[in-house]
C-alpha cells in the first residue's frame, strides 16, 4: 500500500505540474464543441475544420493564436461551464462554437454576460442570437432553411403536397418542421399529414403507413442522420412513392452506409459546401485540397467548411479592427460585408445571423452530389 | 456537550461560511464562482435523494421528472413577459401562464411545492410497490414528464425550451436554500419521524409490526424529498438560464444518484462532501484533454479521456469504500470534540 500511495502522490504531481501552460503574448481563441457525447459525430467534424484553418491562418497581427479546445459533451451544464472556463479562467479573445443549437443557448449566455464575442458554427434556431449583442453565428438560420427547403420542394420536384415526420424531442427537429410548413403553405403547397417520433426510435412503420395512405408528393424530415436514414429505408421497403427532402443534419456519408440503395434521390437542404460540388469557388477549393493533406482517409462536410469559416471571419474582424480587444471584435464581427469563405460569402444582418444561400445536394448512385442553390426570399 | 453551545457552534459555522462566500463572490472568477453554484444545486439534489433512498429505502429513479417539473414551474414564474412573447415560436404562450409573475423566492417555494404535489399524487400508486420495482415505476414518472412537457407547446415551448431565464441563482440564494435543505433534512432525521424512517428502511414488516404507519411515512419523505428536488432544479435553470425537456433525461438522475453512492448512502455528510468531490473533479480533470508539451515531447489530448480518468476513480471508490468516501460517518460537535481530546491523550 505505501508504495501504492507513493505511486498516486508521484502521479497526482505530474498532472498537477501538467496543468499549467505557457504564457506569452498570444491571441487566445476558445472553441467549444461536444466532442463526446450525443452530438459527438458533428462536433468532431466540426473541430477538425477549426483546426484546419488554424494551420492555415496560426498568426493574426503578428501575434500566435492559441486555440483552447474544450469538449462540452452534449450537455447544457457542461456548455455552460465550458464558456465560463474560457472566458474566466483562460480569458480568449474570442469563442467559436457550438454545433446544437440548445448548446449554443446555454454557452451564448455566457459569453454575453462576459462580453466575450462569439461565433456560432452551425446553431441554427433562431433563438440562439435572439436580444444578443455579442452573439453571432456564420450559418443561416432554420426559418430561412425551411423556406429554401419549401421553395425547392414546390419548384423543382413540382410538389403539390406534403407530409412532414418530426422527431419531436429535438429543437432542431420541431423548428425547422414548423418553418418549413409555414413557408410550403405561404407558397401554395398543402401539408396533408404531421407526426412524431422520439431520438432513437428505430421503427417508424407505424408513421409511415399512414403517410404513405396521404399520398404526398413529397416527404420532409428534419431528421439527424442515423434514424433519417432509417426512415427512408423502411419507407422504401412499405413501397413508398413521395421523394423524400431533409435538413443540414442529414448532410453525413454515413447515411448512404446506413441506408443503401433506398437513400437514393434523396435530397437536403445545407450549407452551400460539398466536396464533390462543382465549379466551387477558390477558397472552397483551397480548403478541399488542404483537408485531403491534413486528414487524409477522412471526409469534409458542410459542418466542417462552416466551422473553418467561423475561425476565418473571427481573424477577418480582428484584422479590420486591427486589435484583439473583445468589444473591437464584436463591433467588427458586427459590420461584416460579404466575407468570402467556404460555404458562400457572408453577411452579417441586424440579428447577427449570417445571410447565404441554402445548397441542395443530392444522393446519386451513393454518392452525394451539388444540385443547386436556393435564395429563398 | 450542552445544546446551546452546538447552537452557537452551528450560527459561528454557517457565519464563516457567509463570510467565506461574501470574499468568494467579490475575488474568485466567474468559472469558480461558477463551480461553487453548482456545488450547492447538487448538495441540495443529493441530500434530496438521499432522504428517499439512503434514508427511507426506497429506490427512486424519478429524481429528473421532479427537477424538470421544479425549473419550468420557476422558470415561467420568472420569465419577463416580453421574453416569453418573443421565444415562444412554434405556437404562442397561452394565458394565464403569458402572464404569471412571481419573485424569485416564491417562484422556486412554488417549484418546490408544485413538485411535491406530484411527488404525493405518484406516491399513492408507486409506493405500494418496493425494491427495485419502485425504481421502474419512478423511471417510467419521470419519462413522462419529460415527454408531456415536450409536447406541451403553448406552455413549456416543446423541445426548442424555454430561455433567458433571469440569473437570480447567485451565491447566496444558491446556497441559502442548501443550508434549508440541510437543517430541514437534519431536523426531519433527528426527530421520531427519522427513526421511523430508518427503521421503515431496515425492515419494513418489523416497522409495520411495531404500529409505524409506513405508508404515511413513506410518502412524507418521498413528498420531501420531490420538493427539494424540484428547488434543485428551480436554482439549475435558473443558474445556466436555458432548460429543455431533452435535459432531464434519466442521466441526470444517475449523475445525482452517483453523488449519493459516492458519497455515502444514509450519511447527509457523505451527500455534501460528494457533491464537492464529483462536481470540482469533473471540472479539474479537464486538464487532462489538453495537448501537453514536455521537453519535445508532446502528447496530443484526446477528448473524452476526462470521462475515463473519472469513471476510473469512480471505481475504485467503489472498490475500495463501498459505503461511500465517508462511510456512513455523521459529522457532529460531539464527535469531533472527542476526536480531538483522544488525539490529544495520545501527545
Amino acid at each position: 500500500m505505501r508504495l501504492g500511495k507513493k505511486l498516486l502522490l508521484a502521479f497526482c504531481i505530474v498532472l498537477v505540474t501538467a496543468g499549467f501552460a505557457m504564457a506569452a503574448d498570444v491571441v487566445k481563441i476558445g472553441v467549444y464543441l461536444p466532442v463526446t457525447g450525443g452530438n459527438a459525430v458533428g462536433g468532431q467534424l466540426e473541430l477538425d475544420g477549426v483546426k484546419l484553418a488554424h494551420q492555415e491562418m496560426p498568426e493574426i497581427l503578428g501575434k500566435k493564436v492559441e486555440l483552447i479546445v474544450i469538449d462540452n459533451k452534449s450537455d447544457k451544464v457542461e456548455a455552460a461551464n465550458a464558456v465560463k472556463r474560457l472566458v474566466e479562467r483562460d480569458k480568449v479573445n474570442a469563442i467559436i462554437g457550438t454545433y446544437g443549437s440548445s448548446l449554443a443557448m446555454a454557452g451564448g449566455e455566457i459569453a454575453e454576460q462576459a462580453k466575450i464575442p462569439m461565433v456560432g458554427t452551425s446553431c441554427t434556431n433562431p433563438l440562439v442570437t435572439q436580444g444578443k449583442k455579442y452573439v453571432f453565428r456564420v450559418c443561416f438560420i432554420d426559418p430561412f432553411q425551411g423556406a429554401g427547403a419549401a421553395a425547392f420542394a414546390l419548384g423543382d420536384l413540382k410538389a403539390k403536397t406534403a407530409a412532414i415526420l418530426i422527431e419531436v424531442t429535438e429543437d432542431y427537429s420541431v423548428g425547422l418542421a414548423s418553418f418549413f410548413e409555414r413557408s410550403f403553405k405561404k407558397d401554395g403547397g398543402q401539408v396533408v399529414a404531421k407526426l412524431n417520433y422520439q431520438k432513437g426510435d428505430q421503427d417508424f412503420t407505424a408513421q409511415l403507413t399512414e403517410i404513405i395512405s396521404k399520398n404526398p408528393d413529397v416527404l420532409y424530415i428534419p431528421a439527424n442522420f442515423a434514424e433519417g436514414a432509417i426512415i427512408m429505408r423502411q419507407a422504401s421497403e412499405l413501397g413508398a412513392k413521395f421523394k423524400v427532402l431533409g435538413g443540414d443534419a442529414m448532410d453525413n456519408p454515413e447515411i448512404v452506409s446506413i441506408g443503401g440503395k433506398s437513400v437514393e434521390g434523396f435530397s437536403f437542404t445545407t450549407f452551400a459546401y460539398a466536396p464533390e460540388m462543382p465549379n466551387m469557388n477558390a477558397i472552397a477549393k483551397k480548403f478541399t485540397d488542404n483537408w485531403a493533406k491534413a486528414f487524409p482517409g477522412k471526409q469534409p462536410n458542410a459542418l466542417s467548411a462552416v466551422a473553418y469559416d467561423s475561425y476565418m471571419l473571427i481573424m477577418d474582424a480582428i484584422k479590420r479592427a486591427n486589435s484583439d480587444d473583445p468589444e473591437k471584435i464584436t463591433a467588427a464581427l458586427a459590420a461584416t460585408k460579404d466575407f468570402p469563405g467556404v460555404t458562400g460569402n457572408t453577411t452579417i444582418n441586424a440579428t447577427h445571423d449570417a445571410e447565404k444561400s441554402v445548397g441542395i445536394m443530392q444522393i446519386k448512385d451513393g454518392k452525394r452530389i451539388f444540385l443547386t442553390i436556393v435564395d429563398p426570399k | 456537550m450542552k445544546h446551546s453551545t452546538k447552537i452557537i457552534l452551528n450560527i459561528a459555522l454557517i457565519a464563516c461560511f457567509g463570510v467565506f462566500l461574501f470574499w468568494a463572490q467579490g475575488n474568485l472568477d466567474g468559472y469558480k464562482v461558477q463551480i461553487l453554484n453548482l456545488i450547492a444545486v447538487n448538495t441540495i439534489l443529493a441530500l434530496s435523494l438521499n432522504l428517499i433512498y439512503g434514508y427511507t429505502g426506497m429506490f427512486s429513479l424519478g429524481h429528473a421528472g421532479f427537477m424538470a417539473i421544479g425549473a419550468y414551474v420557476c422558470a415561467i414564474l420568472i420569465l419577463p413577459a416580453a421574453q416569453k412573447e418573443m421565444m415562444y415560436i412554434l405556437e404562442p404562450v397561452i394565458w394565464p401562464f403569458s402572464v404569471m409573475h412571481a419573485p424569485f423566492f416564491a417562484a422556486v417555494l412554488a417549484a418546490g411545492l408544485v413538485a411535491a404535489l406530484l411527488g404525493l399524487l405518484i406516491a399513492l400508486p408507486v409506493l405500494r410497490l418496493g425494491g427495485d420495482y419502485l425504481g421502474i415505476a419512478t423511471l417510467g414518472f419521470a419519462e413522462i414528464i419529460r415527454i408531456v412537457f415536450t409536447n406541451i407547446t403553448p406552455i413549456t415551448n416543446g423541445a426548442l425550451g424555454l430561455k433567458g431565464i433571469p440569473a437570480y441563482a447567485n451565491l447566496p440564494w444558491n446556497f441559502f436554500w442548501c443550508i434549508l435543505t440541510i437543517y430541514v433534512i437534519v431536523k426531519l432525521l433527528s426527530s421520531n419521524f427519522g427513526n421511523c424512517l430508518r427503521a421503515i428502511r431496515d425492515d419494513e414488516v418489523a416497522a409495520k409490526a411495531m404500529g409505524i404507519n409506513t405508508f404515511r411515512c413513506k410518502a412524507i419523505s418521498f413528498a420531501v424529498g420531490a420538493f427539494f428536488a424540484g428547488v434543485g432544479g428551480a436554482l439549475m435553470g435558473s443558474l445556466i438560464t436555458t432548460i429543455d425537456p431533452k435535459m432531464f433525461n434519466f442521466q441526470l438522475t444517475f449523475n445525482i444518484l452517483m453523488i449519493v453512492v459516492v458519497g455515502g448512502l444514509g450519511s447527509i455528510t457523505g451527500s455534501v462532501i460528494g457533491a464537492v468531490v464529483i462536481t470540482i473533479l469533473l471540472e479539474w480533470l479537464r486538464f487532462v484533454e489538453y495537448t501537453v508539451e514536455i521537453g519535445s515531447f508532446v502528447i496530443p489530448g484526446v477528448p473524452g479521456m476526462r470521462m475515463v480518468i473519472f469513471s476510473l476513480v469512480l471505481l475504485l471508490i467503489i472498490l475500495y469504500r463501498r459505503e461511500g468516501i465517508i462511510g456512513g460517518y455523521e459529522f457532529s460537535w460531539d464527535d469531533l470534540v472527542k476526536r480531538v481530546n483522544a488525539r490529544r491523550g495520545r501527545k
